[in-house]
């Protein structure tokens, strides 16, 4: 019998389901969709590992970004661990010395272009106190080293850096001791050392000093640089959420044919894209633990990290690990809204209305309002400032930049018309579905804009943070001095540079204070002047003198200087005797010239103006000077490979403790320098993201084009058509991005440069940036031509 | 081993994608003029003969002469040049580029080679024209039916005043009506060029606007006029 030949039909609705509650049809719906992303077959796969590599990559840049905190934190104990807590009155012999004290000095040198701190240690008795990281204190002769600088000196071709620390390695410094696991650092014993030779006299270690607050302008870059770098990665999210989302809508189109209504797409897309984003969450913690334990390798800002100072900090952990899901499902539902599912396929929607100007033009106003609000900061006062003010500010600007940029892609490619066939493809394309384009170009053109403010504020700032030296690199590259040394041991050294392989002139100079004799009330000042002994050719390079022969002397004078001159003329009285010394000890008499021309002084290569009594090595015995200090500024051909190393090294023979620097005419100031390569690498990982995400973005396309791509093979399109057509796809938006890139940032910047009080001083700063986005159109072409070329076989013809 | 007059002639064709036999052997001929429809079950390897033809795809062995030309001898450049020039294409589905109008699509084959767009696209108006559908002229291929669609299709193949037209299962997505229109069209249009067309179909209904049958079973093309 059949349902026919029943009299009667089955009872209606008696074993129909009830419908579910809204509740339980929403986790149905968010579970249905969970399982299409996690076992939709292939393509579903495909999917969803697109999306979570692609929120995964920017989960562990926020993971990393939010452990900087603690790492800054870790970083600055250590640091503290080990500052010396030096004895009241040192560093003067007459400091205490106990059981545990230790007399140290500085012996800091640079071994190509890389600083290797040094200390040189004597104990004053048998438990002498040790820096952190270190088992046992080094005796004479030996060093404790970082792995760091273990390694260097192990390296093949550094015979010049085994050469100026000749100790013996006996120990390796701790990660406790150590900044960061890159940094070169030494503790070395001795037997000599002594105040009275340039060492201080400490008690411990741990010195509880404050740090010095972060200055205004610096808190405003951090806070740019912050944004800049974060707020591209964030919208590098939104757009992973979005990859093969016309691959899911066609799914969901399916769905709506069997039954699923709107709410119900929207709610399995939902669950779709929270599967994404958990596994996104999962691949990026997976990311930031794997990639942690190779920060060490890296070094940025000089540093580098040990793995254990990235920690997350707990309450932005949290906050990333609510916010990229809830965020995944927004984007979701936010772009379905633009889409209308029905059951025979997916229609878009909007495309005749056009995207609307005035609200999207809201936002960087309203960001510009607020940086406005938030006022111009004081950089001599220390004022508080408020960096949740200027983020807030400078978020919505660049926010609302990515938001601009959808209407002008399509209100500029909908003018576009003819032009060859490639130029053709490409703005139709464009024409067609402009979003995509857009939503890959934002996270450039925010990178690129909010980049380009950073730079015109750091060359707003630049006088502040790069001071003119003065010094003058052509006449001298290098200066050493070494205080309270015996003259004798001063004309040594000087003669030593003189010898050193590669040193053309060493204007080497004795200096020692000359005063004049007489009895003095306990507050007053005896005039007193400097002593300067050197050979002619020295003497002319700090004073103005025209003939000269040894044994002459000089009086001179600081130019344009009529009370200084006065004060020398005080103590350097012609024909009358002047006391040379330190303080310390019996001074040496002696008799200026009563010929002695006074003559002006002159800057010498360090840019010091020198004045006072000079006189050659024939006028004065250099080497019975008491208290003298020795200033050698050292010329060198600079074609003698390794030459600065070789000065170096004569440097540490003569005194390990010699202050030596290298003349520079322009001194960069180490934080400025440091927030602007954080920058310059930060802007280039970014852009990188970028670029994969406009990458992948390509690729979906040019596969969803993988039929149509064969037809055109089989007329006979020629590969250079097809392949300028995918250069003009990307290179349309991108300009355009660029255009509102460079717009956005000048704007930003030059509010920003008010709100320093300071002028815009170089208004073409955005060309290399503007340059750097046009290098990623070139390189996401080039990217996808190979998936271009193999999706142009006529594999794609075949039905079967 | 070519038959005499022929315009297009392969012989002795085999191909496999991978361990799987598409051609075994197949032989094929076809004249300036002629309407030849290739036959045969899904599978048979009809698309696979038509792709080789057009020097879409290389054979294996075999030889496949055009117009006393040697087709595997072309190198890539100039079986892409041969295919821009003297051959035309119309597929089932998804041929259309989506974002281009039905003009422009059938101007595309002349923008191709060389011709300026303006040239183009009134030749391209004329064969739309001609196939009965110059009010799709402004219109995306989304926005027209399916029979329209398929005409347009028509009407870029014939734009670049082919020798040969190949036509794989072109009406494979239409109703009867509009398939039947659209082969009335493609057939009438080819024979007053006198175009060749290589029709490949698995309907009678389709084949009976041909001059002549090839039947493809198993990678072997049995054509009756080759085997004479």
């Amino acid at each position: 019998m059949t349902l026919l030949d029943s009299r009667t039909a089955p009872a209606a609705g008696q074993d129909r389901p009830q419908p579910p509650s809204r509740g339980a049809a929403t986790l149905r719906d968010l579970g249905l969709g969970i399982r299409f992303a996690a076992a939709g077959g292939r393509e579903g796969w495909i999917r969803t590992l697109l999306t979570a590599v692609g929120v995964g990559l920017g989960v562990a840049l926020l993971l990393l970004a939010s452990s900087v905190p603690h790492m800054l934190d870790e970083r600055s104990a250590r640091d503290q661990a080990r500052s010396e807590t030096r004895i009241s009155g040192s560093p003067d012999t007459n400091a205490p010395k106990s059981d545990t004290s230790v007399v140290r000095i500085n012996t800091t040198t640079e071994y190509h272009d890389r600083t290797i701190e040094g200390y040189l240690m004597r104990a004053d008795g048998t438990a002498p106190v040790r820096p952190p990281g270190l088992d046992r204190f080094p005796a004479a002769d030996e060093m404790a080293v970082s792995p760091a600088l273990k390694e260097l000196l192990a390296a093949p071709g550094n015979e010049l850096l085994r050469e100026r620390l000749p100790y013996e390695i006996t120990g390796t410094i701790r990660d406790a001791g150590l900044r960061s696991p890159g940094e070169l650092l030494y503790y070395a014993g001795s037997d000599t050392l002594t105040p009275a030779s340039g060492g201080h006299r400490i008690a411990g270690y741990g010195d509880t000093r404050a740090g010095d607050p972060l200055p205004p302008l610096l808190i405003v870059l951090t806070v740019m640089v912050c944004v800049v770098l974060l707020v591209p990665v964030a919208i590098f999210i939104a757009t992973a959420v979005r990859f093969g989302g016309d691959r899911r809508d066609r799914r969901l189109a399916a769905l709506r044919l069997v039954g699923a209504d709107i709410r119900s797409t929207r709610r399995i897309a939902a669950g779709e894209a929270l599967f994404g984003a958990v596994l996104g969450l999962l691949i990026g913690l997976g990311f930031f633990l794997v990639g942690r334990q190779f920060v060490g390798a890296v070094e940025i800002w000089d540093v580098s990290a040990f793995p254990a100072d990235l920690v997350p900090d707990p309450l932005l952990g949290v906050l990333i690990t609510v916010a990229v899901p809830l965020t995944a499902v927004l984007v979701t539902l936010v772009a379905m809204r633009s889409v209308v599912i029905e059951p025979l396929g997916v229609v878009r929607r909007g495309r005749d209305r056009g995207r609307r100007l005035w609200w999207r033009l809201l936002m960087p106003a309203a960001g510009l309002a607020v940086l406005g609000f938030t006022g111009r900061v004081d950089e001599y006062t220390y004022a508080p400032v408020n960096p949740y003010l200027i983020a807030t500010g400078a978020v919505l600007v660049l926010v609302g930049l990515a938001l601009l940029l959808p209407w002008l892609v399509e209100a500029c490619v909908n003018r576009l018309r003819g032009g060859p066939v490639p130029w053709q493809l490409a703005t139709r394309r464009l024409q067609s579905s402009s979003g995509a384009a857009s939503r890959a170009v934002s996270g450039v053109t925010v990178a690129v804009a909010g980049a380009i403010a950073l730079q015109m504020m750091f060359a707003a700032m630049n006088a502040d943070f790069n001071r003119m030296t003065g010094q003058d690199p052509s006449r001298a590259q290098f200066a050493g001095y070494s205080e309270d040394v015996t003259g004798e041991a001063a004309t040594a050294a000087i003669e030593q540079f003189r010898a050193t392989e590669g040193v053309e002139v060493v204007i080497g100079s004795v200096q020692a204070y000359a005063s004049k004799p007489g009895v003095y009330a306990e507050d007053d000042v005896p005039p007193t002047t400097s002593v300067t002994v050197g050979t002619c050719e020295t003497l002319r390079e700090l004073a103005r003198i025209g003939a000269c022969q040894d044994g002459d002397t000089f009086v001179v004078h600081p130019p344009g200087d009529k009370d200084m001159s006065q004060w020398v003329d005080q103590a350097a009285r012609k024909g009358k005797v002047v006391e040379i010394g330190s303080g310390y000890g019996k001074p040496l008499r002696w008799t200026l010239p009563a010929d002695s021309p006074t003559v002006q002084g002159r800057k010498d290569p360090m840019g010091d103006t020198h004045y006072g009594i000079m006189a050659t090595t024939g006028a004065i015995d250099a080497s019975t000077l008491p208290g003298a200090q020795i200033t050698a500024q050292i010329r060198v051909d600079k074609s003698v490979p390794d030459v600065a190393e070789h000065v170096r090294n004569t440097a540490a023979r003569i005194d390990p403790g010699m202050r030596f620097v290298t003349l520079d005419s322009v001194e960069r100031d180490r934080q400025y320098a440091s927030i602007q390569t954080g920058l310059q690498v930060g802007a280039s990982v970014v852009l990188l993201l970028i670029a994969a995400s406009m990458l992948v973005s390509q690729l979906e396309q040019l596969r969803e084009r993988k039929r149509l791509l064969s037809v055109l093979v089989a007329f006979g399109t020629r590969r250079t058509t097809l392949s300028w057509s995918v250069l003009w796809q990307t290179a349309v938006p991108v300009v355009l991005g660029l255009a509102v890139a460079v717009a956005g940032g000048l704007g930003l910047g030059a509010t920003l440069a008010w709100m320093i009080h300071k002028s815009v001083s170089d208004w073409w700063l955005f060309l290399p940036l503007t340059g750097a986005g046009a290098g990623l159109i070139l390189l996401v072409t080039a990217l996808s031509l190979p998936s271009l070329w193999r999706l142009m076989r006529p594999d794609g013809l075949r039905t079967e | 081993m070519i038959p005499e007059g022929s315009l297009l002639a392969a012989h002795d064709l085999r191909k496999t994608y991978g361990a799987t036999p598409a051609l075994d052997g197949a032989s094929f001929s076809v004249h300036p003029g002629e309407v030849v429809a290739v036959m045969g079950p899904s599978g048979s390897g009809k698309s696979t003969l038509l792709h080789c033809l057009a020097g879409i795809i290389t054979p294996d062995s075999g030889t496949i002469t055009y117009a006393g030309r040697e087709l595997s001898a072309m190198s890539d450049a100039e079986r892409s040049a041969l295919r821009r020039s003297d051959f035309g294409f119309v597929f089932q589905f998804g041929q259309l580029v989506p974002e281009l109008t039905c003009v422009e699509n059938v101007a595309l084959p002349l923008r191709l080679n060389g011709v300026k767009r303006k040239a183009a696209e009134r030749t391209a108006r004329e064969w739309m024209e001609r196939l009965e559908v110059e009010d799709t002229a402004g219109k995306r291929p989304g926005e027209v039916s399916g029979g329209q669609g398929q005409r347009v299709a028509v009407a870029r193949a014939l734009a670049a005043s082919p020798k040969v037209i190949f036509a794989d299962e072109p009406t494979g997505a239409l109703d009867s009506l509009n398939g039947e229109r659209v082969m009335e069209l493609l057939t009438e249009a080819a024979r007053s060029s006198n175009v060749a067309v290589v029709l490949v179909t698995h309907e009678a209904r389709v084949a009976a606007y041909s001059d002549r049958d090839v039947t493809v079973r198993d990678g072997r093309a049995r054509d009756l006029e080759h085997a004479v």
